[in-house]
């Protein structure tokens, strides 16, 4: 991009109307935000989620989700620092707050909600350098009501959309930057980078959503060091040192932050809660009040002990048994084999040589060694045979058998230490144990499905014949044993690194398991950006719904349709243009359509994963791609009405353009007071009803409001 | 400049089809280091005429075209017939042995049997390559009288193993040709191009999916031959450009007809032909002659492909007019229109829908249920703590039942004979619905539905006494009517059922009962009227007899007179109905599938699939690659992205490293292999569903390609400066050595492609080269 911009300095006659508009738009952006914004004082949709983690920050308890931790940190400090205690329960949406300090959070979430608008203003003035396309982008997303109402709430998106802000601003400035020549190692230039970074890394420690954002600001470098790359006016070294000073500031600063994010996480939720049971054994001796926290047990296991075995897999539970055997027709009579997530007396198993019923004195397990497990209260030997395991019938039946300790040659199993050499000693809660059926050479594993009634609704364990089964992982947490010295379980305690990476490989499992049921409806993508249906956020007296201003939506779906035409047009007539030898001057045109062609670049990142993704989709996954659709049509408008004044004459041209501007400032605005009603609150009758403040304003059958 | 090919030059390269070459490199390339280029070109030792000159593309002249298309030559390449030779032996050796069942085999089988008894089927994937199949087994004589219980069970002598297997192996041999073919017309060396065809000759993976009934070899076939026809239109001008492209999207149309991920290849082909275009729009041509250039190219890849898809369909629908196991998937009209099966109910049954009419409504499109309801009531309060109506529970009910009867009723008369005409219903009617065997009323009411709350719940309607009246008035509206007062047709119509009191439609809602309603599936109405599950429609039908029953059947038997062979759909119909399904088809391949494996394990071959053991000895199949070549293969990947990097990052800094032609020649290879690969292997990272090894054999062609020019572009490195020189002889000893490597590793694993030889515990030890790969072995007994 050539380097002569248009530069505003405080005497241009510019400088004051673009201050003007600025002024005009912040202002409007906060009294619009802030307008009822403590309305309805009940929980409205995701706050129960929200509010219910910030209060477990608040009180330090453990707890899992699928999101990184940052917003959700963010919001519990907001609530601690204006005075919510973290006692209310956050139930359902619906629950009043009554007494409940609430309004600091949503505060909190309602003013980074509010700077999205100033930030894009400067986004699109940094990309364009044009006053007009930056109002009018700016302008759309302010009226757009589904964005009004999406970042009021104690949520995450006003929070992730923030920084996506942030981070997508940051890259444009750094490009300036880069364009106007400022060197590497500037202060300006680092200070930008590090801004960038540090967006970079908060987008994505909101939500992983925010790794979109990342690819956008990934390509965005790329096409910087190319550009600089190809003025062959300056060295090689000059390029080197670009990308030196960007992979430090965009790659491993923000990589230390993101760990950071979950170093605090980690160690502020100090306490047991109801996350522990997703955690492996080592993970849950952090927490206080677990019962792995400040206990002891004999490091080795021995045969003869009480033991405990845990299932590998994110959330597995114990080998449990009882006295209850299979129903009539589901495999042998004999007795049930399950995982059961909690602790309780009937998860204990005592370890016995193959052949002996004791070891000579103190025996230590080794992997490879025959071994057989003798449930401690109901004496019977864990035994599986070939009949088909209730639900998953590929596998094996897992059963308890035999009397006192006494069975068949069946209940033989060969502990193998998961990457270790035969002869190594099994370790309580470090070895990762298989447990493989000696006869029918199939491994122990729990397949996480639930059995029937009769089955107590416990998780159906099986004798799995592939033994690669990622489930089929096992190992000892309690270990009873008297002869052998007790160590504390402080030493078992996973170390941060590892608690990082568990917590990782859980959080994306739950992501992946986010699959949406038979049956269910779920939104789609393709509904996404023709509006076609919302999300009710507050329902009864005071109804908050979430949906898109038509005008807004429909006008940036016309044009991106509209940009994709102009690009391919502009594409071919260059081609053109170079095969004949016809110059084209480069002008404020192609600058506009560079712009939208960034812009578009980013909708498209922000919107078509979503179609290959297998998990629960909703409505708001759109708003980030929206943000540039919105862009895309307030430069293309400027684009295209540059367009066509060429083409009149110097008169008529402007008067054209002026209307037009007009209009579409006063349409938007005009249709944001007209479906205000949805984020504001509505009351009384339905909008198919005609008596209702909505009627005639339910444009689409799928709207519900 | 017209180089004109010296013939005498080439005496070892019989396979050259094209007549002459024009060179018009000072034309078209205005290079700015042109001095740089032309030194460059006197160290270019590469014999001259082996190169393309794609300056042909740029430069159209109808002068030049016309004198390319005037000579013809036919020249028999021996190499090709060589390759083609070596390739049918080792396809075809022993091809009826094992007489067993081999993995897939089980499902190709039974559809092969299912199109010679002409029974319908359903199947995810398109037909044309299970037609050919049929087709060789016909020929064959066939009879369909052999159940494809599962993998590994003998086949019976009426089963021509050998006739149905015989598809899939020419297929497969003429791959190894095909590839030979692509190769010699990006205008490599002729060694590289005998090299891509002894590479996919020996290797194991094309080996062992050639010789069972198994479609990826049709598959790829077509896919290859489809693009080799385009890169041959792309070269050529005049006629002989509309026929290539013609013939390359006809094969591309049987691609993705014979499985869908054919449709990649597709989106290549057109990619090259975009690409051809987009140069053209860069050079002086007229904007007319180009305009019209792109629209034929347009057209024919896009109407060819699709007509042969179409018609491919329409050939299937017309092998299959009988009813069969897979019916329930299709909609009432759909089944009615196949012989037996549901036509053989409804033959007869009264068209119209009137007062009195028994009749079962179906759940029009999605999952097959019908409109049930039985002798039991929702519980009266929920797990949830949320109250019920306590009336009787309304479902939708997957199998056939005597209480899927319903009796229509207007609701202001009282019997509920049918009367003389017919009381027909119409669009816009108010009627009530009665239970068949509980004669209990649907009803709604504004309760809240036990699945899904924000939905009404439906019931058969019981008088407590507690003010809660009935509400069960129901609106006949009919969907695809074509006047206003049309009536209500059985099977025909689609209707939706709109509550009178609540403006709500009759929904199925997709979600389960738990165990108090039997796990049926729950029905609700809901207030989204346009959901496509609001749509049923009347599956079997029959008017209530009343007292006098002698004189009402009489009556009945002439009702029955109407018109019955109504459902008639016509080719199109069918068509769009069974694309939807295929497309709404969701796969239930079981998750955790011993031998499936993930995209990113593919290009280290970290999984093999088991395809058959035999019964009686440890002789096995496997489908497994050859280790050397794949390995070398995603080296080439790895290496050509390098290059490709550092390439664009020199030119960038205006340093030509290559000739023109040269870089050229590296991003034609580029576009075709290294995007052909891409195109064919990234796709399933973003596939929710279990994924095998075989899935990867489409990309892994365009690999082989890709790896055999990555060796070419080596050498051409080599000795294209002086100082390496020498180092060529060392490469191509080299390049040898790792062939022969290549063919012995082929011969060590073919034992377990032909599955003819009793292997010991040891053999399977030395064969298992890495510790991931599984083989089976008979337990000792």
């Amino acid at each position: 991009m050539s380097a002569k911009k248009p530069k505003i300095t405080s005497t241009s006659p510019n400088y004051k109307i673009w201050w003007t508009a600025f002024a005009l738009i912040c202002g409007v952006t906060f009294l619009t935000r802030f307008y009822k914004v403590l309305e309805p004082d009940h929980i409205c949709w995701d706050e129960t989620h929200f509010g219910k983690m910030a209060s477990w920050y608040i009180n330090r308890t453990f707890f899992f989700d699928v999101h990184p931790p940052l917003g959700k940190m963010l919001i519990a400090l907001s609530g601690k620092l204006t005075g919510y205690d973290g006692t209310f329960p956050f139930e359902k949406p619906g629950d009043k707050y009554d007494d409940a300090r609430y309004e600091g959070m949503r505060m909190f979430c309602t003013t980074l909600g509010a700077l999205i608008i100033p930030l894009t203003f400067l986004t699109i003035w940094e990309m364009t350098k044009s006053l007009d396309s930056t109002f009018l982008g700016t302008l759309l997303l302010l009226c757009d009501v589904g964005f009004l109402t999406l970042n009021r709430y104690i949520l995450l998106d006003p929070i992730l959309l923030f920084f996506m802000s942030c981070s997508i601003f940051g890259a444009f400035k750094v490009r300036s930057l880069t364009d106007e020549g400022y060197g590497p190692f500037s202060t300006r230039m680092l200070a930008w980078q590090t801004f960038l970074g540090a967006s970079l890394a908060c987008t994505i420690s909101v939500k992983f959503v925010g790794l979109f954002v990342v690819l956008f600001v990934g390509l965005r470098t790329v096409a910087d060091l190319w550009n600089v790359l190809g003025d062959l006016q300056k060295p090689v070294s000059l390029t080197i040192k670009h990308l030196i000073g960007r992979s430090i500031t965009l790659i491993i600063f923000p990589g230390m932050l993101y760990v950071f994010f979950f170093w605090i996480h980690l160690t502020v939720l100090s306490k047991s809660g109801n996350g522990d049971g997703f955690y492996s054994s080592g993970f849950q001796a952090r927490l206080q009040g677990n019962s792995l926290h400040n206990a002891s047990a004999p490091k080795l296991v021995a045969y003869g002990a009480q033991i405990t075995l845990k299932n590998h897999r994110t959330g597995g539970g114990y080998l449990h048994s009882h006295h209850h055997l299979f129903p009539a027709g589901v495999g042998a009579r004999q007795q049930q084999i399950t995982t059961y997530t909690h602790k309780d007396e009937n998860n204990r198993w005592i370890i016995k040589p193959f052949d002996r019923e004791a070891a000579d004195g103190v025996v230590v397990v080794r992997s490879g060694d025959l071994v057989r497990f003798t449930h401690l209260t109901t004496g019977r030997n864990l035994h599986s045979h070939r009949e088909r395991a209730p639900i998953t019938t590929k596998c094996m039946q897992v059963t308890g058998y035999g009397e006192d300790g006494v069975g068949d040659a069946n209940d033989v199993w060969k502990i193998i230490i998961s990457g270790a050499k035969d002869g190594e000693e099994v370790q309580t809660v470090r070895s990762r144990l298989m447990i493989v059926h000696y006869l029918q050479a199939c491994v122990l594993t729990t397949t996480g499905k639930q059995l029937p009634k009769w089955g107590y609704e416990q998780q159906e364990v099986a004798c799995n014949p592939n033994l690669r089964d990622k489930n089929a992982l096992w190992n000892v947490e309690d270990n009873i044993f008297e002869d052998l010295p007790k160590v504390s379980f402080e030493a078992y305690a996973s170390g941060f690194v590892e608690r990082f990476i568990e917590s990782h490989a859980v959080m994306f499992q739950g992501n992946a398991g986010l699959k949406p049921k038979e049956g269910e409806v779920t939104s789609q993508p393709w509904q996404w950006p023709i509006n076609y249906r919302g999300q009710f956020f507050s329902g009864s007296a005071h109804r908050i719904y979430l949906l898109g201003n038509p005008v807004v939506w429909w006008g940036n779906l016309v044009f991106l349709v509209i940009f994709i035409m102009i690009y391919v047009i502009n594409s071919i007539r260059d081609k053109r243009a170079e095969a004949l030898g016809i110059h084209l001057q480069d002008g404020k045109e192609r600058r506009l359509l560079n712009a939208a062609g960034w812009c578009f670049a980013g909708w498209a990142l922000h919107y078509v994963p979503f179609w290959a993704m297998g998990r629960v989709l909703y409505f708001h996954h759109y708003f980030p791609a929206l943000v540039f659709s919105s862009m895309i049509t307030g430069i293309l408008t400027e684009y295209l009405l540059t367009s066509i004044k060429s083409y009149l004459s110097t008169e008529i041209g402007r008067t054209m353009y002026h209307c037009v501007m007009g209009v579409a400032v006063s349409t938007t605005v005009y249709s944001f007071y007209l479906f205000s009603p949805l984020a504001y609150g509505m009351s009384g009758p339905l909008a198919h009803e005609p008596n209702s403040t909505m009627a005639g304003l339910k444009w689409l059958e799928s709207w519900e409001f | 400049m017209i180089i004109q090919r010296n013939s005498a030059k080439c005496k070892d390269l019989k396979n050259q089809n094209e007549v002459s070459k024009f060179s018009k490199e000072n034309d078209w390339c205005p290079d700015p280091n042109k001095p740089l280029e032309d030194k460059m070109k006197s160290y270019d030792g590469a014999p001259q005429e082996n190169q393309l000159e794609p300056t042909e593309k740029l430069m159209p002249s109808d002068k030049y075209a016309e004198r390319v298309s005037l000579n013809l030559h036919l020249e028999i390449d021996l190499v090709f017939i060589g390759l083609l030779v070596l390739a049918l032996g080792t396809r075809l050796y022993n091809l009826e042995e094992p007489r067993y069942i081999v993995f897939d085999e089980l499902h190709y089988g039974r559809y092969v049997s299912l199109y010679t008894k002409g029974v319908f089927f359903f199947d995810a994937h398109p037909p044309l390559g299970k037609q050919l199949l049929y087709l060789a087994g016909h020929i064959a004589g066939y009879d369909g009288n052999f159940t494809f219980d599962r993998i590994g069970s003998p086949y019976t002598p009426n089963v021509p193993i050998k006739a149905l297997r015989l598809v899939p192996a020419v297929a497969g041999s003429l791959l190894v040709a095909v590839t030979y073919q692509v190769m010699l017309e990006m205008s490599f060396h002729q060694w590289t191009a005998i090299l891509a065809g002894l590479l996919v000759l020996f290797e194991n993976c094309f080996l062992a999916q050639s010789r069972f009934m198994l479609l990826e070899s049709i598959q790829i076939l077509f896919g290859l031959c489809g693009i080799l026809c385009t890169i041959k239109s792309t070269s050529k001008m005049g006629a002989s450009c509309v026929i290539w492209l013609c013939v390359g999207a006809v094969s591309l149309g049987c691609c993705f007809s014979v499985k869908y991920s054919g449709l990649y290849t597709y989106y290549l082909a057109i990619f090259l032909v975009g690409r051809q275009i987009w140069q053209r729009i860069g050079s002086k041509e007229s904007t007319l002659h180009l305009t019209l250039a792109a629209l034929w190219r347009i057209i024919v890849l896009f109407i060819l492909p699709l007509l042969v898809y179409v018609c491919v369909f329409y050939a299937h629908l017309i092998m299959l007019p009988k009813a069969g196991p897979h019916d329930s998937v299709m909609t009432s009209a759909f089944q009615a229109s196949l012989q037996g099966g549901l036509a053989s109910i409804t033959r007869g049954q009264p068209l119209h829908v009137a007062h009195g009419s028994q009749i079962t409504l179906r759940h029009a499109h999605g999952r097959t249920c019908w409109l049930h309801s039985h002798a039991h009531v929702y519980p009266v309060r929920y797990t949830d703590q949320r109250g019920s109506s306590h009336q009787q529970q309304v479902t939708c009910y997957s199998f056939k039942d005597v209480n899927n009867w319903w009796i229509v009723k207007r609701p202001e008369q009282p019997s509920l004979a049918v009367a003389r005409p017919p009381d027909a219903i119409r669009h816009g009617d108010i009627v009530q619905l009665l239970h068949g065997i509980t004669s209990r009323a649907l009803n709604s009411h504004d309760v809240a539905a036990p699945a899904s709350p924000q939905s009404q719940e439906v019931s058969c309607y019981i008088d407590y006494n507690v003010s809660m009246p009935a509400q069960n008035l129901w609106r006949v509206d009919i969907v695809n009517r074509d006047s206003e007062d049309a009536t209500w047709d059985s099977i025909r119509s689609m209707v939706r059922l709109i509550h009178v009191d609540s403006g709500s439609a009759l929904r199925f809602s997709g979600r389960q009962l738990p165990s108090w309603g039997f796990h049926q599936h729950e029905v609700v109405a809901d207030k989204v009227i346009t959901h496509q599950d609001t749509i049923w429609n009347v599956e079997e039908h029959r008017y209530t007899k009343a007292e006098d029953r002698r004189e009402r059947e009489r009556e009945l038997v002439s009702a029955e007179m109407i018109p019955t062979a109504v459902t008639q759909l016509t080719f199109w119909e069918k068509f769009a109905e069974l694309q939807y399904k295929m497309i709404a088809h969701a796969p239930d391949a079981p998750h955790g599938h011993m031998f499936a494996s993930e995209p990113a394990e593919w290009p280290l071959l970290v999984r093999s699939i088991a395809y058959w053991l035999s019964p009686n000895s440890n002789a096995q199949i496997h489908l497994i690659g050859n280790l050397v070549t794949w390995y070398a293969g995603t080296i080439s990947v790895v290496l050509y992205s390098i290059m490709l990097a550092l390439y664009a990052v020199r030119r960038r800094r205006a340093c030509a490293d290559l000739p023109i032609r040269a870089t050229q020649r590296f991003y034609d290879a580029g576009f075709v292999f290294f995007l052909g690969y891409l195109l064919h292997y990234l796709p399933y990272y973003f596939m929710d569903r279990t994924l095998f090894l075989h899935h990867y054999l489409p990309a892994y062609i365009f690999k082989i390609l890709l790896l055999s020019y990555v060796i070419d572009h080596i050498y051409y490195i080599l000795q294209l400066r002086e100082r390496t020189k020498p180092l060529t002889h060392v490469f191509i000893v080299c390049v040898v050595v790792w062939l022969a490597y290549v063919v012995l590793t082929f011969n060590k694993f073919s034992v377990l492609n032909y599955g003819n030889v009793d292997l010991t515990e040891s053999d399977l030890i030395n064969l298992r080269w890495k510790d991931t790969w599984d083989f089976i072995l008979h337990k000792k007994s």
